[in-house]
């Protein structure tokens, strides 16, 4: 590939950076950046110019109104991750301090207080034994004898009610009895020491609430698509985690049709840990996936050839929880890792580990982030290294020796104030030797060739930070196509950009790379929930609450049928679910009249769930899909029954049975002040 | 209470600015114009201190609307710019920018020009280090408009000189358009950044005009300031330079070795090989072979069937003198461990012999060299090629047999 033979232009100043910054909500829109003219327009009378951003694309419109379910729900229930009320404190009086200060507040007594009623044995097993004898519940006043060596538990437990609904008042003062029997017995009637076990607690709360924040363990995406061989049927297969903890890896065939449909049962793999990124390659025609476990990573193999049976080759653990997993391109079974402390590993099945690298410091400047990446390069040999400051590339030969910096957040690249990198990829599928990078603003395409300076630049506008993209590669003239997804929003974005602009048909020279045409937002997996059929309001409820489970991975392909194109993208959520969705390419035409443009893409009506007049069967497949789909989570639901939730899976997870039975059924609380609400309004 | 109102206000201002985001990534021009003439109601109660203010909110979302939705009508589009500039001081010189970076992506040159002209005398107060910079960049284009005007006067000269009749108006023209471009164009890059087109335009200016000095100062500025960047296009516009000042191999070569220590994947490698291997001291062919290896390490360059017949050239001839086999060694070592699975694997040979028989045989050549007569790659090849009765891969197997007891002597 050429170097482009001018670049557009651009201001260098090294440095960190200077720009004030933060969210702003429209700073992609309305900007071309720079300008340059094209080659060719100087045989012309009038030299012809092109904008870095704005130069029309391909259209692409969704064939659906909302994303289809591809698998059916796996059978076992899925058990929601903690949400911010489940941690955080909430009464009056905190909001009115916290007003005006950032940050939230833990609501630590409220899950210490869980542990020792669902944990009692655990929290006071021995002495509640020794003492048992010595507590009272019942309540009856005590007579003399007894009373020398007992204590009537029900006064106690009155007095903690009342500082229960005392609780947040500031001229609160504790009773007596309670200063007394805490002072009595703090010190030896817990299993393990009550201080120790508070500093665990709060740890674990401190790392849960940042994970709530921004969990990058996801990073990269648990999904991955491998494309039939060319010429072949078009089969291709799905890699995805599933089962409760999703612990299990599946590969599953899937037939690509209007609607790609599963075909036979998956190939299913068991393994020791939660599973958070699957990432494949495809080198000299056969498939590597890598997948990426806190403390496993392991790789397998699969033949290219339809229906053959994918083949484990390797594991390794880690002491401390890995944060990435690439697969080469380049070099059949060669893998890189990066663990949270800063070590970079080149990873070969025949030739086991090379350490690249060991710092557990950041790179550029100091950042408190243990999270680390590592990706593969234009040049087999060399590797990209990233932390939130920045990407190196190192030389495996001589990683100590040979290394230039590639991107660093500073004034080189414009970024701004507090922005860090959040995921970076190698798009050798597109341009060998250009990598994309993003950060919770904006998104990077990188020349390895200039380093430092981006040569295409973009701020995203999404809500939360991609932690996953997708590279769907162009063919020569046409544009590539890139999509981020964010986990937590499950927000994604197709954008385009071009690397030849004056196409093939007039000399094909290499030129600057462009942004074309406008960003696109997809169909969201909760998206969907407008359009099905009502429900029954707890059943509506669980319904949401699946639905808008985090994504966790994203994976897209490329149809090209004759001359329809398509576009089809899998989006993975943390309940295990892969939706669907099918952008249409519409070929070039002039401006459509505005009144057309938006009939067929805005979502205002239903049209899943209708039937469409050219479909003999009534329904749509969409909706068919829709319905099974819905039939076999209700039936998930009532298996093992929807009201009884299994424990707790995690044994980190302090989250206990009642936060999770929370929407099943009312509270006698709330029963009685339903029958008063009823009585009011009676009267 | 006011405060309270204003907390609703500024959750309408949101909620709006939201459904505008959704509309604009939905592509629904129409719908995002509608709600942008509710949202310039926010500009009257700015109470935000944010990073982008309502005002530059309308200027983006505006002008992207315009864009997709106004079918072209420059019209419309220019006086809303003219209203965008007067709605920020601060914002002047970047929206005049925008502007005319619109106008030219329309062909609109002389419209552009007037609009540098007068952001250029634009004036406000003490200037920020930013638009001092805007500033800057607005000179640099309108330099780079002066410059196009100046190479179709160029032309017009030209064509007439030929009838035998010069003409001294369009001479004199000409000679004005240079210096008002060769004044702007030598002020931007003089700072470090990526400057590719205006270095390119005052180069050609000032080589037009005989001042092959200067013109020779500014791109080895431009290439070996290590304030700039390190831009590859600096050092091939020097190399470009100096092939058409007509100078000497030894300098051509050094410009070369300079390009190939930062980017050893660029496609001047090639010519940089060639003219080392024609060079008759032994480090500068050492250097070329080096050169080759290091340029195929890169997935660019894999199916390049110039660069495989460059190394096998080479290789061949070494091979065949039976000197500087060390040469050989030395570039293989470092590649053993990886270039069998990454150039000549079986799937590879496969592959290349479908596509390009050309490649596989310049491939088959070095694998048979390096990896000995019986690599999948060259055993592939050559069976192949002599199947399809080839009389080149027959030689090829000739060569690779008779040449086996080399290869013992070097890897064995």
């Amino acid at each position: 590939m050429e170097f482009p033979a001018a670049l557009f232009p651009s201001y260098f100043t090294a440095g960190p950076p200077r720009e004030e910054g933060g969210p702003a909500p429209v700073a992609g829109w309305g900007e071309h950046g720079q300008v340059l003219e094209a080659g060719p327009g100087r045989l012309q009378a009038q030299p012809a110019f092109v904008p870095r951003r704005g130069a029309t694309g391909e259209r692409w419109e969704a064939a659906e109104a909302a994303a289809v379910p591809v698998l059916l729900p796996s059978a076992g229930c899925w058990i929601p991750s903690p949400a911010p009320q489940d941690i955080l404190y909430r009464s009056g009086l905190c909001r009115k301090l916290r007003a005006g200060k950032s940050g939230a507040t833990l609501d630590f007594a409220k899950q210490l207080g869980h542990f020792f009623v669902d944990h009692p044995e655990d929290a006071f097993g021995s002495l509640g034994r020794l003492l048992h004898k010595n507590f009272y519940l019942g309540n009856a006043k005590l007579k003399r004898p007894a009373r020398n060596s007992t204590i009537r538990m029900t006064a106690l437990v009155k007095d903690i009610d009342r500082l229960e609904a005392r609780r947040g008042c500031p001229r609160q003062h504790l009773a007596s009895r309670l200063r007394w029997f805490s002072h009595l017995c703090r010190d030896w009637l817990f299993e393990v020491p009550l201080g120790l076990l508070a500093d665990c607690l709060h740890e674990e709360l401190a790392q849960q609430w940042s994970n709530l924040l921004f969990d990058d363990s996801l990073t990269g995406g648990a999904l991955a698509w491998l494309p039939p061989e060319d010429g072949e049927t078009p089969v291709g297969r799905l890699v995805y985690p599933g089962g409760q903890a999703m612990n299990h890896l599946y590969f599953q065939d899937v037939v690509l049709e209007e609607l790609p449909h599963a075909r036979g049962s998956p190939a299913e793999f068991e393994l020791s840990g939660r599973i958070r990124q699957v990432a494949a390659a495809r080198v000299d025609g056969q498939d590597f996936v890598g997948v990426r476990s806190d403390y496993h990573c392991g790789v397998w193999r699969v033949p290219g050839k339809t229906g053959a049976v994918p083949a484990p080759l390797q594991v390794i653990r880690t002491d401390v929880p890995a944060s990435c997993l690439t697969v080469s391109p380049h070099l059949p079974g060669e893998l890189s890792v990066c663990t949270q402390s800063g070590t970079v590993y080149l990873w070969s099945v025949e030739t086991g580990l090379q350490q690249l690298r060991h710092d557990p410091q950041t790179m550029f400047f100091r950042d408190h982030s243990p999270w680390r990446w590592s990706d593969f390069t234009a040049h087999p040999r060399v590797l990209s290294c990233a932390d939130r400051t920045g990407l190196q590339c190192l030389d495996a030969r001589a990683p100590k020796r040979c290394h230039f910096d590639l991107f660093k957040v500073g004034e080189e690249a414009g970024c701004q104030q507090g922005e860090r990198v959040v995921l970076p990829m190698y798009l050798g599928r597109a341009h060998p030797s250009q990598y994309l990078v993003t950060t919770q603003f904006s998104m990077y395409v990188l020349d390895e060739r200039l380093p430092l300076v981006p040569v295409l630049k973009w701020a995203h506008m999404m809500k939360a930070p991609p932690l996953f993209a997708h590279l769907m590669p162009g063919k020569p003239g046409r544009s590539h196509k890139v999509l981020l997804g964010a986990s937590r929003t499950q927000e994604l974005l197709l954008l385009q950009y071009r690397d030849s602009f004056w196409g093939v048909s007039s000399g094909g020279s290499q030129s600057a790379c462009q942004l074309v045409g406008t960003p696109q937002k997809l169909h969201s997996i909760t998206g969907c929930l407008q359009h099905l059929p009502t429900q029954l309001p707890h059943h509506h409820h669980l319904l949401q609450q699946r639905l808008s489970a985090p994504a966790a991975g994203l994976a897209a392909t490329l149809q090209e049928d004759g001359p329809r194109k398509s576009m089809l993208i899998f989006q993975l959520s943390e309940a295990g679910d892969v939706f669907c969705q099918r952008l249409i390419h519409k070929a070039a035409q002039l401006p459509a009249p505005p009144s057309r443009d938006e009939a067929t893409t805005a979502p205002r009506s239903s049209p899943l769930f209708e039937a469409p007049a050219s479909s003999p069967h009534g329904l749509g497949t969409a909706a068919l899909r829709y319905r099974r789909w819905l039939r076999a989570l209700s039936r998930a639901w009532r298996e093992p029954p929807w009201h009884t939730w299994p424990p707790s899976l995690s044994q980190r997870r302090l989250f206990t049975r009642r936060d999770l039975e929370g929407p099943a059924g009312p509270s006698s609380l709330q029963k009685q002040v339903r029958q008063r609400l009823c009585q009011t309004m009676q009267e | 209470s006011s405060n309270e109102h204003k907390l609703n206000f500024k959750k309408s201002k949101e909620a709006c600015l939201s459904y505008i985001q959704d509309a604009l990534l939905q592509k629904q021009w129409k719908r995002a114009a509608e709600f942008l003439t509710c949202y310039v109601e926010s500009l009257e109660k700015d109470y935000s201190r944010e990073h982008i203010g309502p005002s530059e909110m309308i200027w983006r979302i505006g002008t992207e609307i315009l864009w997709h939705h106004s079918q072209n009508r420059m019209k419309e589009f220019n006086c809303f710019m003219e209203q965008m500039k007067t709605l920020g001081v601060k914002r002047y010189l970047k929206v005049c920018l925008e502007h005319v970076f619109h106008l030219l992506c329309n062909g609109q040159i002389d419209e552009a020009y007037q609009n540098l002209s007068l952001a250029e005398s634009w004036r406000f107060g003490e200037q920020t280090a930013i638009q001092d910079k805007e500033i800057k960049l607005i000179q640099a284009y309108r330099g780079l408009l002066d410059y196009c005007s100046w190479s179709k006067q160029k032309k017009i000269l030209l064509e007439h000189g030929e009838d035998g009749f010069a003409d001294l108006a369009v001479e004199q023209e000409m000679h004005g358009y240079f210096r008002k471009a060769a004044v702007n164009l030598k002020e931007i890059i003089k700072i470090p950044g990526v400057w590719d087109i205006f270095v390119k335009c005052y180069v050609d200016l000032l080589e037009f005009y005989g001042e092959h000095n200067e013109a020779r100062q500014v791109l080895n500025e431009y290439a070996y300031n290590s304030k700039f960047p390190a831009n590859p296009n600096a050092h091939v516009y020097l190399y470009q330079f100096l092939k058409r000042q007509g100078e000497s191999k030894k300098s051509l070569i050094s410009v070369l070795k300079i390009l190939h220590d930062i980017v050893p994947s660029h496609e001047l490698m090639i010519d940089f090989n060639t003219m080392l291997q024609k060079s008759k001291k032994r480090k500068k062919r050492q250097l070329g072979l080096e050169v080759i290896f290091a340029a195929l390490d890169y997935a660019a360059w894999k199916e390049n069937a110039k660069a495989w017949s460059c190394l096998a050239r080479q290789v061949k001839q070494i091979v065949i003198s039976e000197k500087h086999l060390d040469w050989i060694k030395q570039g293989w070592n470092s590649r053993k461990d990886w270039w069998p699975d990454f150039h000549f694997s079986h799937y590879l040979a496969k592959r290349n012999w479908q596509e390009n028989k050309n490649l596989s045989y310049e491939k088959a050549l070095v694998a048979g060299i390096l990896l000995g007569k019986d690599c999948k790659y060259f055993k592939y090849v050559s069976h192949q090629g002599c199947k399809a009765r080839l009389k080149r891969f027959r030689m090829l197997k000739k060569f690779v047999t008779r040449h086996n007891l080399v290869y013992l002597r070097i890897f064995g």
